[in-house]
């Protein structure tokens, strides 16, 4: 352990965990705590020798010292022995806890670290089709499974493993008969704890699941009490709940039964192996075969062969579930990664802006323009299978959370869409058991943007109008590399958007959704999220300002700019939110923005306030707007009006109102629903 | 609100509170043939776990150094029978004390259960569901642990120690006493180790429960954190966490290893004690009178070797009895809740809630400094529907809340029909009362069960009816399964619009005096609004209405308007009064009148979501602490 302040754990390497078979996974998994774990392992070996040293001495005492009168050692030499061997056997059990617990530990805290850092640098196809309760799952609890496997399970294995090599090994010095004697049971022992452990297992799940109906029961009748209330339907859900109650009673007494019944039967069973081994012993030393010390040593170390045995089983059935569990966390270190960087990329000195669409195309799951090396390819395509068998083997897991996308009119939801209207069938999700999305793989190739060509100048606002599922979320999400275009090239001054980084790319875009995603912690750190250093209070307050959240936050929340927000703490609304988020935006300052207008969740006022807000925003800046209002894109230097995948028209407003077609008919309705006010208005007046 | 620090889940009582432990063994009374059975059979095992080292005794003197076969064979037939009666108490007192546990289990939910069910809405207000569930599932399993198999584990325990010292006495008392002596200094080493060891998982908990949540925003916000660049510094913060936690997780483990090695090092002093003792004994002249045997100086190493596992478990269920105490605090802090609104002595069903409503000189508030209304008059007639419309935290959730009878008045009256409403039985009201929620809510199960919950005893072909006058059945009909279709957790496998016509469904199901209604604000497609609407309207005929109105057309068709601010009144009366006014009705109107015609002739209309459209993929994410 240091305790100078490191970088994060983290062990870039652990991506070859998932190259081999479990068990070199999980060997893998140990690089660079071996040597303590093994260190682990001597130390229980020593512990463990000592235990049966002491016996030796309990033996000497009884046939050397008490018997033949031997003296050699006087009797506190003896009694003092007794002590210190106990010592070394506790301080060698101590180090190899210690040294274990810090394997597992360490071993966890750099896998935890990885798949966090693995999860946020995966593609962002993977998250469209992965839902959010089965990674969380995953990065917790079967990491912990596997924290388990490393600290409890195989070390406990190994402990009784010990005790019965070097107890079997000592019987064995006394009387080789005897050993053999010793352990007939053992095997059967064995059989059945494996067998009974792996029923027990599986009515422990069945009782677990019992559990989660019971809680879902619960859940629905405290957040639904209102209904509950309303139709005074308090003894039907007493009724409802009691049946899972019941339930739940009888899968924990069939559970219980299966617990009642091992330990007594292999109590028996060990017993019978116990008493076989003591006649046997007893009857040798009473023909003089072993002495009378030997047989007291020969005791205690039967003890020790036979009784450890009862768990081995429940071990073996968990560590078989902890490698299941290696398994799925080795799913997601599959995945491939999102590359940051580029070959040969040197970031310009300055970034205009001048953004190139010639013939632009997109399908989702299809490869991208830029051409990958076959293994990459290769890899994919693995990576995809395991996925989809994951994705069955996962489909009995209930995932704990459901999130939200943070992106409202995210691409998988168009997909979505799509995927809907063409087929009209009714895809619904299927049953299970309720909170899961499914995960839904990607068709092959849908088709989401097809030859989208145009130019934007450096500061130019580009407006974006269409439908849900037009494709308006999809190109921008082209810009900051999100997604690959799959056909045609996008140029960003004057060079093809693909030569650039990621990295580079999302420094100098800037994105304001519609619902933005903010994050549980202070306003000051949600606004300066994208900076990356300590920002002084005056640039804060300077962009808060702008971005018209300054008296809000002074005026409305209760720890001002340390105030915590999100789950926790207060909770924004719709438009405080976005404005934190022009906030955001404002202070990372980039060349590109992206907005996602909708003003349709927030009042009059708070609108007019946001309009400002993202006026001084969009200044210098060349700007995509997807727009839901004829209002928002007027003053836009270049309309796109778009429909399944296509734009459809072109131009600017002065331009488009002139042509025939769906933003005539759009900017029509805009008048006619001021005419039609009018009227109702008069009519009533006029009554 | 309440102060939050009250429903923090590790908060632990550090006294030792006397009446809520008898309060928590009470729970076993009803069941005491169980608890007596598991303890005299707990109590006999821990008697032949002692008199088994003592036959082993007798084994070695008078078998083995008297050399006698027969003495031999006498103890271990007894030992083997012994074996099997042990192996038999084994079965039961498991079997026993599981029962019982679970038990306790069941009947602590289902009375904890029907308590909620007579809670009143204000204590639902002020205590979040997650605090609630934790006191039905992790709190009443650890009551149930503790007055079971922390009953079983002590008494095996106390009676353990007892028995071997017992045994010790018989074989040598002076030995015996000299080696009890180590008994008090292991319970007292081993009880601060297991308070310590308990504060430190209680810290790896805490951190664990971070790393989830970090994970869990890290996950959510993946694109946020993308689109910024903010991988690196989320890394390091996580490592921050994931460093915590390994420094917790590695003390805790420390301190648990240190734990046995010194208990097991102190009665080493003991076995060295008895070594010492005998060897000293057997050397020396016959001190007191009493000589030690082979198998005796056994018998007492192995009593005082095991002695450290009884206490060791001693010192574990005083630790954890800690933490069920607190537990049980909680839950009877849950039981102990008195419901607000009972039913008055006398209270009756007048069998109709038809009739005139009244509201004469009404006062609420929710907290005693900021009323939410007062001085609230408002005469509503027999069949009439009143539009109820203002700005949110305007007091019109709370008006519809006193009509349901979800609260009542702090003053004033609310009459039906001319009695005041607390005469009347809340199942009266309540029974008679149709309500369909902004965010409606349905239960696991399938359509027909959902529609079916506003009439139990409703038949198929009913259930049926009532989807069809609020114009549900086509799109149940076109789901796979139709009516027999599973809505999902809280409905969450269908859309906003497909639950509100159920929830209609099932309000026109229950025939209500009184229909009470929400409106969405979310948007739902234009069909499934039109839908929503005639149902509406099929409900609201002949019915006193009182609906929460967004729409238009609900607003322009209400008998009456309302607008509701600051507890008020502010204007009142049909449509074209109001819009005459030219004041806070009008501005609402104007307001909503552009957003919904946009909507309406949107050119985009035709690529518009059907009814049939996927669920939205949110559902309320588990709220369990």
């Amino acid at each position: 352990m240091s305790h100078a302040p490191l970088p994060v754990h983290l062990n870039p390497d652990l991506k070859s965990i998932a190259d081999g078979s479990r068990v070199q996974g999980v060997w893998q998994l140990a690089a660079g705590y071996r040597w303590p774990y093994m260190g682990a392992g001597v130390a229980l070996a020593v512990s463990t020798l000592a235990r049966t040293a002491s016996l030796f001495l309990i033996q000497y005492f009884i046939d050397d010292f008490l018997t033949q009168g031997d003296r050699t050692y006087g009797l506190w030499l003896i009694a003092l022995g007794f002590v210190l061997l106990a010592a070394l056997q506790g301080g060698f059990t101590f180090i190899s806890s210690a040294l274990s617990a810090h394997t597992a530990e360490s071993i966890t805290r750099q896998l935890r670290n990885f798949l966090l850092d693995h999860i946020q640098r995966l593609r962002f196809a993977y998250h469209d089709e992965t839902p959010t309760g089965e990674l969380i799952q995953r990065a917790s609890s079967d990491v912990d499974a596997l924290r388990r496997f490393y600290a409890i399970e195989f070390v406990e294995s190994s402990r009784i493993l010990f005790l019965f090599i070097i107890n079997f090994t000592a019987i064995y010095w006394l009387n080789a008969q005897l050993a053999w004697i010793s352990i007939i049971v053992i095997p059967i022992i064995l059989l059945i704890s494996v067998y009974f452990f792996r029923i027990i297992s599986r009515a422990y799940e069945a009782y677990q699941e019992q559990e989660a109906v019971l809680t879902t029961r619960l859940q629905e009748n405290l957040t639904g009490v209102r209904v509950v209330k309303a139709f005074a339907r308090q003894s039907f859900e007493e009724a409802k709940f009691e049946e899972a109650n019941l339930g739940r009673f009888q899968r924990g007494k069939h559970l219980l039964l299966m617990h009642s019944l091992y330990w007594p039967v292999t109590d028996v069973l060990c017993g019978i192996q116990m008493l076989v081994g003591y006649g046997v012993g007893a009857l040798m030393a009473i023909n003089g075969t072993i002495t009378v010390g030997a047989y007291l040593a020969y005791a205690g170390m039967l003890l020790m062969v036979i009784w450890p045995m009862r768990n081995l089983g429940r071990l073996v059935v968990e560590m078989s579930r902890g490698l299941v569990s290696f398994d799925r966390v080795a799913e997601i270190v599959r995945q491939i990664r999102e590359p940051m960087t580029e070959a040969g990329f040197t970031p310009p000195t300055h970034l205009a802006g001048e953004l190139v669409f010639e013939n632009v195309g997109f399908a989702y799951g299809a490869t991208p323009a830029k051409v990958l090396s076959p293994a990459a390819i290769a890899a994919a395509h693995k990576a995809a299978a395991a996925q989809a068998a994951a994705t069955i083997s996962g489909s009995q897991e209930q995932p704990t959370v459901h999130g939200n996308d943070g992106l409202h009119d995210n691409p998988r939801d168009n997909l979505h869409d799509n995927l809907h209207s063409s087929n009209g069938s009714n895809s619904r999700a299927p049953g299970g058991n309720g909170a899961a999305a499914p995960s839904k793989p990607a068709p092959s190739h849908t088709v989401a943007l097809s030859d989208i060509s145009f130019t934007v100048k450096p500061g130019q606002r580009v407006a974006l109008l269409g439908a849900t599922g037009a494709g308006k979320t999809t190109l921008v999400n082209l810009l900051p590399r999100f997604y690959d275009y799959t056909g045609g090239r996008i140029l960003l001054d004057g060079r093809e958007l693909t030569e650039y980084s990621r990295d580079y790319l999302r420094s100098q875009i800037g994105i304001v959704e519609q619902e933005p995603f903010l994050f549980s912690r202070t306003i000051r750190d949600n606004i300066t999220f994208s900076v990356g250093r300590d920002v002084p209070q005056e640039q804060i307050e300077e962009a808060a300002k702008a971005a018209a959240i300054h008296d809000v936050i002074l005026t409305k929340l209760p720890q001002g700019y340390d105030t915590l927000i999100g789950e926790r703490g207060t909770t924004l609304s719709g438009g405080q939110k976005q404005r934190v988020a022009i906030a955001r935006t404002l202070l990372k300052d980039p060349r590109i923005l992206i907005l996602d207008d909708s003003t349709s969740a927030v009042d009059t006022e708070t609108e007019a306030s946001i309009r400002d807000a993202l006026e001084r925003l969009m200044q210098n800046r060349t700007t995509f707007i997807i727009a839901h209002r004829i209002q928002s894109v007027m003053d836009a230097d270049l309309i796109l009006v778009m429909n399944k995948g296509r734009i459809v028209q072109a131009g600017t407003h002065d331009d488009l109102i002139r042509q025939p077609g769906m933003y005539q008919r759009i900017y029509a309705a805009q008048t006619r629903i001021e005419n039609e006010l009018q009227k109702e208005l008069n009519r009533v007046e006029s009554a | 609100m309440s102060n939050p620090l009250e429903f923090e889940e590790e908060e632990f009582t550090t006294q030792f509170n006397g009446h809520t432990l008898k309060r928590i063994l009470s729970l076993t009374i009803p069941h005491w043939p169980l608890l007596v059975g598991f303890l005299l059979l707990i109590c006999g095992a821990a008697f032949l776990d002692s008199l088994f080292t003592y036959l082993s005794k007798r084994l070695i003197d008078e078998g083995i150094v008297a050399r006698d076969p027969v003495a031999l064979r006498e103890i271990l037939t007894i030992y083997g029978s012994f074996i099997l009666v042990q192996a038999l108490s084994v079965f039961g007192f498991i079997y026993m004390a599981g029962i019982l546990g679970e038990r306790i289990r069941y009947e602590l939910r289902q009375q904890l259960f029907a308590h909620l069910q007579k809670l009143t809405l204000s204590y639902y207000n002020r205590t979040p569901v997650g605090w609630i569930m934790s006191r039905l599932t992790s709190d009443t399993d650890r009551l149930a642990e503790l007055v079971t198999w922390g009953l079983l584990d002590s008494a095996w325990a106390i009676f353990n120690i007892a028995t071997a010292i017992g045994f010790m006495l018989y074989i040598n008392a002076p030995l015996a006493i000299i080696v009890s002596l180590v008994v008090p200094v292991i319970v007292v080493v081993a009880i601060q180790f297991k308070q310590r060891i308990i504060v430190e998982y209680r810290k790896v908990r805490k951190i664990n429960s971070q790393i989830t949540g970090h994970y869990n925003e890290t996950i959510t916000g993946v694109r946020v954190i993308k689109a910024l660049g903010r991988e690196e510094s989320n890394l390091a913060e996580f490592g921050a966490l994931t460093g915590n936690m390994y420094r917790a997780s590695f003390r805790a483990a420390w301190l648990s290893a240190l734990f046995l090695p010194t208990v097991q090092l102190i009665s080493a002093v003991g076995v060295g004690i008895v070594i010492w003792y005998s060897g000293w004994q057997i050397t020396n002249v016959n001190f007191l009178g009493t000589t030690l045997t082979v198998g005796g100086i056994q018998a007492f190493i192995t009593y005082v070797t095991f002695m450290l596992w009884p206490v060791q478990e001693i010192a574990r269920i005083y630790a954890e009895m800690q933490q069920a105490i607190a537990s049980g605090e909680r839950i009877f802090s849950l039981i102990d809740a008195q419901p607000e609104i009972v039913d008055r002595p006398g209270a009756t069903d007048p069998g109709t809630l038809r009739g005139d409503i009244v509201f004469d000189n009404v006062e609420f508030y929710y907290e005693a400094d900021s009323p939410v209304l007062s001085n609230f008059n408002l005469r509503v007639n027999q069949g009439e529907t009143l539009a109820l419309v203002g700005p949110t935290g305007g007091g019109k959730s709370t008006i519809v809340n006193l009509v349901c009878r979800f609260f009542e008045p702090k003053s004033g009256e609310i009459r039906i029909n001319g009695t005041d409403y607390t005469q009347l039985t809340q199942h009266a009201i309540q029974s008679r009362i149709g309500v369909v929620l902004q965010t409606p809510h349905l239960f696991s199960g399938t359509i027909r069960e959902n529609i079916r919950y506003g009439r139990l005893d409703a038949s198929d072909a009913e259930i049926e009816d009532a989807a069809k006058t609020v114009g549900a059945h086509e799109f149940i009909l076109a789901l796979d399964k139709g009516y027999a279709e599973e809505v999902g957790e809280g409905g969450s496998l269908l859309s906003v619009g497909q639950k509100q016509l159920i929830s209609l469904a099932r309000a026109v199901l229950a025939n209500p005096d009184i229909f009470i209604m929400d409106e969405a604000t979310s948007s739902v497609d234009t069909l499934t609004e039109a839908l929503i609407q005639q149902g509406m309207e099929v409900l609201m005929q002949g019915r006193t209405s009182f609906v929460i109105a967004h729409r238009l057309s609900t607003i322009r068709n209400a008998d009456r308007i309302l607008v509701i601010e600051n507890g008020h009144i502010s204007e009142m009366g049909t449509h074209s009064e109001l819009l005459r006014l030219h004041g806070h009705y009008y501005r609402l109107y104007t307001q909503q009148f552009r957003k919904e015609l946009e909507r309406e002739y949107d050119p985009f209309a035709a690529n518009d979501v059907p009814i049939t459209s996927p669920a939205p993929t949110t559902s309320p994410a588990p709220t369990t602490a």
